[in-house]
């Protein structure tokens, strides 16, 4: 039955998919394991987002659903442990209020059961700096629609470093306009073009795999 | 009419035939170069952005004034009118509160789009009850002062004349005014992109009815626009509809049909589709041959890839375009050169107009827009 709940994920069907979930939860299952088979079903989403047979409103759909198994499962997962594979803080940054692309980001490195500290938009660079010390999060995102975001990013990157945080933390940056020369220019260690990417850069970053 | 002013004339209808040979694809002596820098044109000349979105008459002054500074001899034309204020045909745009500098924002910040669901599923119904036009007068209270949108229009509609004529006295040719779209994009803009493209995977068909209500009223807005302006071209927006966003299942029932229903429509008359569109629309550049031949513009941001558009269209539709935001940012003069040089490489000689890409953004590096002047200079002429 996992196996279909996976694949019901993968192929984005979401009354299958909350209706397996019921089931599962019914005939005894625990909610930890069906969290898991939801995850692997997030990963599929992403490898097909990445052969390019899926496109950025499928990513939204596939966050959509796994955010309402959370909420199914949540009663289930309070006595759980899982032991997340690794920390990243994320934000839009300081004068930028857009979140929709970093909200896929935030959707996609929870689905690989990534423990992620959201700070939502409009972030100060203090701010990122705080959450980083709290945290201990090796892993810092920065989102940014505008090209404006890229002053602020880069404000971002030279707090970081004025607290004695460089060494210990990975930057990657994206959003519309993001590439190569932007990164350059603000100091981030590398930027994604999508989603994916993103997931890919932390959980190298992490070391925790990554399928080839 | 003084020497001067003849002259000027003269060189404003070599601009416009210029422009207009390179839309329907025909050789040009020079590749036209466009300006397109909405925020860019203020921070340029130390106008706080606040006093250029309240004072609409600042807009078009500004805008000109930064032509003129970066070098008039280079700009055959400007990519939209620059008239009336932004937040407000912003707003009706996107069907969203937009932030305004000033306002909710500092004085000399950008302008942001507000994303939220203002629009909810139970207004799908209200459109097809009460009809599109009714459901918007309910509407725009959500998102603007209704008589501030009444007055910004009133302002445009009586000014109008008088900035078409300012752009001709400094010789630039507005190659469109107002815009358009596909219902898409509006519902997209209203609903928030997050919430309406799940709408698209759970009650399709009920959007599809309300599009299909819609169609008429956006066909309607781009030939009223036209006639009214008197300029043959309308902006025909597409964002969130773009090809590298929407799964090809969604894309060719819900967006391209209504962009072929939209274009010929607005071609029937005699009006060109410049088809502002953001984003990567690589995946679907075959399907754009249905589209008018040599009435679309394809205005693009640096995320399609021209040379394929030419290899594909090159004997459909033109482009402007796409220097960059994020080049005019963070690259170098030398960069600029490179990018415009390669550009006109590849995708001139016929069927091209220089022009950033969207839109220069407000903090382009003003030697990065020099240079692209200077480029245009260097490179635009046919040999």
């Amino acid at each position: 039955m996992l196996e279909q709940l996976i694949k019901a994920l993968a192929e984005l069907e979401e009354d299958q998919v909350l209706e397996i979930v019921r089931q599962e939860l019914v005939g005894g299952t625990e909610a930890l394991a069906i969290l898991q088979a939801c995850q692997q079903g997030m990963t599929e989403v992403g490898d097909r987002f990445e052969k390019k047979e899926y496109f950025v409103s499928d990513l939204m759909m596939s966050g959509e659903i796994f955010k309402q198994v959370g909420v199914i499962l949540e009663p289930g997962l309070q006595s759980a442990t899982q032991v997340c594979a690794g920390a990243v803080v994320i934000g839009t940054v300081q004068g930028d209020i857009h979140d929709i692309g970093k909200d896929i980001v935030v959707n996609m490195l929870k689905s690989a059961n990534l423990d992620v500290t959201d700070l939502g938009v409009d972030v100060p660079p203090v701010q990122f700096v705080d959450a980083l010390k709290q945290t201990k999060a090796s892993v810092l995102g920065m989102s940014g629609l505008l090209t404006l975001a890229f002053d602020s990013m880069k404000e971002t990157v030279g707090l970081i470093e004025e607290a004695g945080l460089r060494d210990k933390v990975r930057i990657m940056i994206g959003g519309g306009p993001v590439d190569g020369g932007v990164c350059r220019v603000v100091g981030a260690d590398d930027w994604g073009a999508d989603a994916q990417a993103a997931v890919r850069l932390a959980k190298t970053w992490l070391d925790i795999g990554v399928q080839a | 009419m003084s020497e001067a002013m003849n002259e000027m004339q003269t060189l404003y209808e070599e601009r416009r035939l210029r422009i207009e040979k390179t839309i329907a694809l025909e050789p040009v002596d020079r590749i036209p170069t466009a300006y397109m820098g909405m925020a860019f044109a203020p921070r340029y000349m130390g106008m706080p952005i606040a006093d250029f979105c309240e004072v609409p008459e600042n807009r078009t002054e500004v805008t000109l004034a930064a032509m003129d500074k970066l070098g008039a001899d280079v700009w055959d034309g400007i990519n939209a009118l620059p008239c009336g204020r932004i937040v407000p045909s912003l707003t009706s745009a996107w069907l969203s509160h937009i932030a305004a500098p000033g306002r909710e924002l500092p004085e000399d910040s950008l302008w942001q789009v507000q994303e939220s669901d203002v629009m909810k599923p139970e207004d799908y119904d209200v459109i097809l009850d009460k009809g599109w036009p009714e459901f918007l007068e309910g509407y725009y209270p959500r998102v603007i002062d209704v008589d501030e949108l009444k007055e910004s229009n009133i302002w445009v509609s009586k000014n109008l004349q008088s900035v078409k004529d300012k752009c001709r006295e400094h010789g630039y040719v507005p190659i469109s005014f107002g815009g358009t779209s596909i219902p898409f994009e509006y519902l997209c803009g209203g609903r928030s992109m997050s919430r309406f493209y799940i709408d698209l995977y759970r009650i399709k068909d009920k959007i599809k009815e309300v599009m299909d209500h819609m169609m008429p009223y956006m066909i309607r807005e781009g030939i009223h626009t036209a006639e009214v302006s008197g300029i043959p071209a309308v902006w025909v927006g597409g964002w969130r509809s773009a090809s590298s966003l929407i799964a090809p299942k969604i894309w060719d029932e819900m967006v391209f049909p209504y962009f072929i229903e939209l274009t010929h429509a607005l071609a029937d008359k005699g009006i060109v589709s410049v088809l502002h569109f953001d984003q990567d629309w690589n995946r679907d550049l075959e399907r754009f041959k249905e589209l008018p031949a040599k009435m679309c513009l394809l205005n693009t941001d640096g995320m399609t890839d021209l040379r394929k558009v030419k290899e594909i269209l090159g004997d459909h539709m033109a482009v402007i375009g796409d220097v960059p935001s994020a080049l005019l940012y963070s690259g170098t003069p030398d960069d600029i050169f490179k990018y415009v040089h390669d550009l006109i490489r590849d995708v001139g000689p016929t069927g091209l107009i220089l022009c950033p890409g969207c839109d220069a953004p407000i903090n382009a590096k003003p030697e990065n827009m020099e240079a692209m002047a200077a480029a245009s200079r260097e490179y635009s002429q046919v040999v």
